[in-house]
């Protein structure tokens, strides 16, 4: 992979000049935690370069909360997305197999995707409740993205994966080959941000996720007490950059018809609800249990790939202090079959 | 362009039939050919109200017309209740995997529905008497709460009884309730199961009906000794895209939408919450 070198300084000002001619989402701090905005001469100064993944998943840029299906969206505009993660980079493998590589497409997925230039960060600063080691992803991006920056001292590292990243750089002098002493800057910061994630994530244990197959009676997660603590908000499914679930809404009129997609959440109790009033998860603990199950069984059928990339939203935005992987411990270490 | 897959078919409904105080089938007529195999199911479209899948209950040899027939029970069924000749109403698919018929060949067929659970069935049934040669035999067991429930009341208790002479076909009825009129048998529907004329070695069996009833219906068929990869069932979940994206319908990994909606007991038995 073409690695170049970019002062921070010059990054600026290259970025600057982008402005005018894209429109530009990245994560700036808002008070200690980094939200997406668009871009523009005020807050290019507050991105945020050296920290970890934005409070919000890539995934609202491809799959937002709510969207035409029908008719389909025919003009959709060309944007260029700073601060994706690793996490959320893995992320869109499954989003990619759900919306675009199955016998059924998508109508608005593909388009989008192409539309985005996706410009991800290594994470310099995990926070506490990332846990990407637990489930064999690296606080750096490997793939899936157009252009990587890697914050060193003085500026970044700028891996080149695709000929769109490459002529985004295009023949701008200000970047040039990485030497061999920024490149060890870059991989020392990398193994010592996995080296925080794995401190972090110590007491934890995913080791045996494969047996949570084992585990879908609700009677194992009625012991796990963290559970009573959970109030069907749905927070965990819509900060994942893996979940999926929608729901189509019919606004047709008369003959022309016009259809809606909006988020859905299999932790709400009508999700599954049929007409006749049947559900198949009628309880709390049946709801709960069906995120983990779908993250690491259901969806590794399905697609080959396990469903959680260790974003560790679902436990930073839990109102109810639920930690997954003080759950998916307890669970694995068959506390539950005593 | 790809098509896109949630843009539904217009059809104009021709006719809306009351079958009993609950269920109506809608005749409708696709603006373009719809075509589909029994077991396979449609999205349907009430324009402003919202869409829900159903199986067509006609014959897919029937290329004019295409028929639902539909319990009143939610906002959707409401609707289709009211609808009147000449609305327009739309429909996309046909999704999911039919009733594998191939593998029915030189095999005695039992057909099991209750209820509304009658309409996939119906579409099986006059396709298999289309194909009849194909089969040792059929047996066509049915069961409603009273009489009046009963749907298809005039093919049922005439024309279809009328094929028995002609192909190798035999009903057994009952309600669970009967009236001083009734002459067939009473008790829910797994008492058509008792005494089965039937070489069950040689047989496959396709049940469709409420929840409960598929419940105690594939326990049945089990200790009389039909095996679990002889036994299809019909199953029914939330869906909304119809293709495999929106995991509403999921039973463990199997999306009924796509690896549905027919599945042998075989392939359920080990997954969660079967019996919705």
């Amino acid at each position: 992979m073409e690695r170049l070198y970019i002062e921070f300084k010059n990054w600026q000002s290259f970025l600057k000049g982008k402005l005018q001619e894209n429109k530009i989402y990245a994560p700036v701090d808002n008070d200690g935690i980094s939200f997406y905005e668009i871009i523009d001469e005020k807050n290019i100064e507050k991105i945020v370069y050296d920290k970890a993944r934005p409070v919000e998943p890539f995934k609202i840029f491809l799959f937002p909360f709510k969207e035409k299906v029908v008719p389909e969206i025919l003009n959709l505009e060309k944007i260029v997305v700073l601060g994706v993660s690793s996490c959320d980079l893995k992320g869109i493998e499954i989003l990619d197999n759900v919306f675009k590589e199955g016998e059924y497409k998508d109508p608005n997925y593909k388009k989008r995707k192409e539309n985005i230039m996706v410009i991800s960060f290594d994470c310099i600063q995990p926070y506490s409740t990332c846990f990407c080691s637990l489930v064999d992803v690296n606080p750096y991006p490997e793939k899936n993205f157009d252009l990587n920056l890697s914050k060193i001292e003085n500026g970044f590292i700028v891996e080149i994966g695709t000929e769109k990243g490459k002529n985004f750089i295009g023949k701008d002098t200000r970047f040039y080959q990485a030497n061999e002493n920024q490149l060890k800057n870059m991989k020392e910061n990398r193994e010592k941000a996995i080296k925080k994630v794995e401190e972090i994530n110590n007491e934890f244990d995913f080791k045996k996720r494969e047996n949570l197959k084992e585990f879908h009676y609700k009677e194992y997660w009625e012991k796990i007490k963290d559970i009573e603590n959970c109030v069907s908000c749905g927070s965990c499914t819509f900060n994942c950059p893996t979940c999926v679930c929608f729901l189509l809404e019919d606004t047709s009129e008369r003959d022309f018809f016009k259809k809606i997609k909006v988020w859905d959440s299999c932790q709400f109790p009508g999700y599954a609800r049929m007409a006749s009033g049947a559900t198949p998860r009628p309880t709390l603990y049946e709801r709960f249990a069906n995120r983990y199950l779908c993250k690491y069984w259901y969806m590794v059928e399905n697609f080959g790939i396990l469903g959680c990339t260790g974003c560790g939203r679902c436990i930073s935005g839990c109102i109810g202090k639920i930690d997954k992987r003080k759950v998916m411990t307890e669970i694995l270490r068959e506390k539950v079959k005593t | 362009m790809d098509k896109n897959i949630y843009e539904p078919i217009k059809c104009v409904v021709v006719d809306n039939i009351v079958e009993s105080p609950t269920i109506n089938t809608i005749v409708l007529k696709p603006e373009k050919n719809f075509s589909f195999l029994a077991g396979q199911f449609a999205s349907l479209t009430v324009p402003g109200v919202g869409e829900a899948p159903f199986t067509p209950s006609s014959s897919p040899f029937d290329k004019e017309k295409l028929e639902f027939t539909v319990m009143k029970i939610g906002r959707v069924t409401e609707k289709i209740h009211q609808l009147k000749i000449g609305d327009i109403v739309g429909v996309r698919g046909p999704y999911g995997k039919p009733y594998p018929l191939e593998k029915f060949k030189d095999k005695e067929v039992l057909l099991v529905g209750g209820g509304v659970g009658l309409a996939p069935i119906r579409a099986l049934f006059l396709a298999l008497v289309e194909t009849y040669k194909n089969y040792k035999k059929i047996v066509f067991c049915c069961g409603a709460k009273t009489p009046q429930d009963y749907i298809y009341k005039n093919q049922l208790f005439s024309d279809w009884q009328k094929l028995c002479e002609k192909i190798p076909l035999s009903f057994r009825i009952t309600v669970d309730k009967k009236d001083e009129k009734w002459k067939y048998m009473e008790g829910v529907v797994t008492v058509t199961l008792d005494n089965l004329d039937m070489d069950i070695k040689n047989s496959i069996a396709v049940v469709c009906g409420p929840p409960i009833m598929m419940k105690f219906t594939t326990l049945k068929l089990l200790e009389i000794g039909f095996t679990p990869e002889n036994i299809y069932l019909s199953m029914e979940r939330k869906m909304y895209c119809g293709v495999g994206h929106c995991r509403h319908c999921l039973i463990g990994e199997l999306f009924v939408c796509k690896d549905g909606p027919v599945f042998t007991y075989e392939e359920l038995k080990d997954k969660p919450d079967i019996w919705a």
